[in-house]
């Protein structure tokens, strides 16, 4: 008889003991510990007592639960994160929960609602409840402007999201990417110059007016027109709108591994060129630019004998 | 054989040869082949007319007839094309390219045989010598052997060819001198094909002409006309060796020659000077060894090249190398390597070249037409192939409204087609990928005709014109005729001053801005010609299987 009592004390002191050899054992393995591990440091716990104490630690708000492909883990759960959410539901944890699992990409009302099983308006009480406790900030997507993305109050947006170093404020900033633009077709072409002057033999020449992707890279940051840090990739996608403008033109050429601008072993040469054609035959007369080519036809309304574009022309 | 091409022909018939000639073309652009009793009793015109018209046509190598159908002994079929026809466009070009290669005596010499169509060497070289003597100071006249000289050096540069001399039956076709039966018609049965003068083996060759004198002036006096037929008369009864003989311009070397033209100041823009005047080199090398329709040139090698490059421009053996190096790597293509034997064996890659050459005049086009953002867009389109809206977009960083305008405008003009790739097999517009994409081909045979139709618009519009300031221009030439009289007999200046003063100054400013209208608008018709020649050669280079 006097068994029992003493059993049930160590019971209870088993539990208050348990969770903290369970919070040692998480602090000790920050990336989340299993049943197993639980079971091979106190092997005579039994599995309901476990529970218990996990479910305990779990409603404190003390340990996550997460799941992995062999099993469930549990991990310690930063205090201060913890402390936040002191005053929320489980509801509003679960929200909480899925949006900071989106990580910087956010999430869509949509998708949260299919996450958390949660009805609509739930979710839309949810959502204002956790903005105005700033712990999540809605951000317009750049793809479609009417959608916002919910992700954590202090991440960064992704890149395509905000459409990245061309975008402020979803706004595609054209006229920065026109001036970006023109600046390094100036640097390609007076290099192209350089060369053609330095009159000397045709190869080198050639191989001088190349410029690689990592010297217009310097070039624009040393410029500081951006106010936003450009990475080469950005000006290389610049580089690559000078090319469909028809004024540059590229070629990859292999380079080792340790020279600069160098990626996977090979870099990007662009240089300056001249047009193949002079503006065609067709568009000097009015007819090659007529907006109502189509409905000319002689006797019409419209005819080359009466053309009003015609005469301005002739006159000019 | 487009509507557009139809027109543009009439109206060229029309202008150089007339209205009946006009409805006599047309109706066989038309119709095909037909013989004679229909073409009289379709176009309702009398028989000697339309007989006149063929003759006209046949003489200036736009028609071609065969036997019929039906065998040897049915009537004759007349046959006309829309590229024959649409040469005489490109009359103006053909003179000045023989002035820039062989002078004044070239100019003319290529002249008098467009506007005769065939004619033997005798007559042309004493013709273009009595006009050469015409424009000399007293005193000067020009040597028929200088005339003949330039000739041979015309023909052994495969710019005239004489004419294919016809083996035929009986043909009714008129007399003209320039197909005359050979001597003994077999009696095999014909062929149906028209023979092309470079399947006769004597196509090049000059024949022995002897022809000593010189270039008559001629007299201005008032019975000068009785004077000077009598004068023909003689002069043609001379006979000089080459009867029947007769010679044509051969308008597919001087193509070729405008081809290899545009090639060379191609590459002039691109790279520079010296490049330009290598390839110009290696194209004048394989001129007479390619055929016309080869992809690529026969291979030079360098030390050939090396050895034909004129000494002015003074370039030594490493930087050719050097140079032939560049032109080979250069992204367009000129000029590909095919072996390393002599210095290495290099070819211009002719098809190509048009082909590059093609697609800069759409870009210039769309570029005109629409702004260089579109312009932007088209070449994107052009090197990726196939591509989404949004990758549209952000490939070419333009914003997403306006880029969507652009793409629909373009799509509008039928410059760039949309490719539907479905989901799903109902085609659902949600479950649908829409690809932009731009096909080199179908839109440069469109721009083509929308070339033929500018050109038939240009000249009916100079036609108007004309026809506008008619009773002026008629009185402006009355005034003149007045004048020339007047100072050819001796007239006083103040009745000089009283003839001009007939013409009042605003009328006077008419006619100079008709003048200047019209100058305007032939030059415009070359230019466009020029356009039409690019896109003319890289639709043909397509169509041939190599």
């Amino acid at each position: 008889m006097s068994d029992v009592p003493l059993k049930k004390e160590t019971n209870t002191l088993d539990v208050a003991e348990v969770e903290s050899r369970i919070k040692a054992l998480c602090q000790q393995f920050p990336h989340g510990i299993t049943d197993q591990v639980i079971q091979n440091d106190m092997p005579h716990l039994e599995p309901q007592q476990r529970a218990m104490a996990i479910n305990k630690l779990l409603s404190l708000g003390q340990l996550d639960l997460l799941r992995n492909s062999s099993g469930l883990l549990y991990r310690m759960k930063d205090m201060q994160s913890a402390s936040k959410m002191k005053g929320s539901d489980n509801q509003e944890k679960l929200v909480y929960q899925v949006i900071e699992d989106a990580g910087n990409k956010g999430i869509w009302s949509r998708d949260i609602r299919f996450k958390s099983n949660l009805p609509l308006t739930e979710v839309n009480k949810i959502l204002k409840n956790l903005e105005s406790k700033k712990l999540i900030k809605a951000v317009k997507s750049v793809a479609a402007s009417k959608k916002k993305v919910y992700m954590l109050y202090n991440l960064q947006p992704d890149r395509s999201v905000t459409g990245g170093a061309w975008y402020s404020d979803q706004d595609f900033e054209s006229e920065f990417v026109e001036v970006l633009n023109q600046q390094c077709f100036k640097f390609l072409q007076s290099k192209a110059e350089a060369a053609r002057d330095s009159q000397q033999s045709p190869m080198v020449q050639r191989n001088s007016s190349f410029g690689t992707s990592h010297e217009v890279w310097k070039y624009i940051c040393e410029l500081g027109i951006s106010k936003v840090d450009l990475s080469m990739d950005d000006i290389e996608t610049i580089l690559n709108t000078l090319i469909y403008d028809g004024k540059v033109e590229m070629t990859i050429i292999a380079a080792k591994e340790g020279t600069l601008g160098s990626v996977d072993g090979q870099m990007k040469l662009y240089r300056g060129v001249n047009p193949v054609l002079q503006p065609t035959g067709l568009v000097r007369t009015p007819c090659g630019l007529c907006p109502v080519f189509e409905d000319c036809h002689e006797g019409g309304e419209i005819s080359p004998s009466h053309c009003v574009y015609l005469s301005e022309w002739l006159d000019f | 054989m487009t509507a557009q091409e139809v027109r543009l022909c009439g109206l060229l018939l029309r202008e150089h040869f007339g209205e009946v000639v006009e409805k006599v073309g047309s109706h066989l652009l038309r119709g095909g082949a037909q013989n004679l009793r229909t073409i009289i009793h379709e176009t309702g015109l009398p028989l000697d007319l339309v007989k006149k018209s063929l003759c006209v046509l046949v003489q200036h190598g736009a028609c071609v007839f065969s036997s019929g159908r039906k065998g040897p002994g049915s009537p004759t079929e007349y046959r006309t094309s829309c590229d024959w026809i649409l040469r005489i466009l490109r009359y103006p070009r053909y003179i000045y390219t023989a002035k820039t290669l062989y002078g004044d005596t070239g100019e003319l010499i290529i002249e008098e045989l467009l506007q005769r169509g065939h004619l033997t060497m005798s007559s042309t070289v004493k013709t273009v010598a009595d006009r050469l003597t015409q424009n000399m100071e007293e005193g000067r006249c020009m040597d028929y052997s200088e005339v003949s000289s330039a000739f041979s050096k015309l023909v052994e540069t495969h710019f005239l060819q004489r004419c294919p001399t016809m083996v035929g039956a009986g043909t009714s076709a008129s007399a003209t001198p320039s197909t005359p039966a050979t001597p003994g018609t077999p009696a095999t049965p014909v062929s149906t094909a028209v023979p092309t003068p470079e399947s006769f083996p004597d196509c090049y060759k000059v024949p022995h002409v002897t022809l000593l004198g010189r270039g008559k002036r001629q007299l201005s006096s008032e019975d000068g006309e009785d004077q000077r037929n009598a004068k023909k008369a003689k002069l043609d009864s001379q006979t000089h060796g080459d009867e029947g003989i007769c010679w044509q311009v051969n308008f597919e070397r001087f193509h070729l020659h405008f081809r290899d033209q545009a090639i060379v100041s191609a590459v002039a823009n691109k790279l520079d000077q010296t490049s330009s005047e290598i390839v110009r080199t290696m194209l004048r090398m394989s001129e007479v060894t390619t055929s016309p329709t080869a992809s690529c040139t026969k291979p030079l090698s360098a030390n050939e090249i090396f050895r034909s490059i004129p000494t002015s421009y003074n370039i030594l053996r490493p930087i050719l190398d050097q140079y032939l190096t560049l032109l080979v790597d250069d992204p367009m293509e000129f000029v590909g390597k095919t072996g390393e034997s002599g210095g290495g064996m290099f070819v211009v890659n002719l098809h190509r070249a048009l082909a590059n050459l093609a697609r800069a005049t759409l870009e210039s086009v769309v570029q005109e037409r629409f702004g260089s953002r579109s312009a932007r867009i088209f070449r994107l389109l052009l090197r990726k192939r196939h591509l989404e809206q949004k990758q549209v977009e952000d490939f070419a960083m333009i914003p997403a409204k306006e880029a969507k305008d652009m793409l629909y405008t373009l799509l509008s003009q039928d410059l760039v087609q949309l490719q539907e790739i479905p989901k799903t097999p109902d085609f659902a517009p949600s479950r649908t990928f829409y690809l932009y994409t731009v096909n080199q081909l179908p839109t440069a045979r469109m721009l083509l005709q929308n070339c033929y139709k500018t050109v038939a618009n240009l000249i009916e519009r100079r036609l108007f014109e004309t026809k506008e300031s008619k009773r002026l221009l008629e009185k402006s030439q009355r005034i003149e005729a007045i004048l020339a009289s007047l100072q050819a007999s001796g007239a006083e200046p103040e009745q000089l001053t009283e003839v001009e003063e007939m013409i009042t100054a605003p009328e006077k400013q008419q006619l100079d801005a008709l003048r200047v209208h019209i100058n305007k608008l032939d030059s415009a018709e070359n230019q466009v010609d020029e356009t039409i020649f690019l896109i003319e050669s890289y639709v043909t280079s397509t169509a041939s299987p190599s």
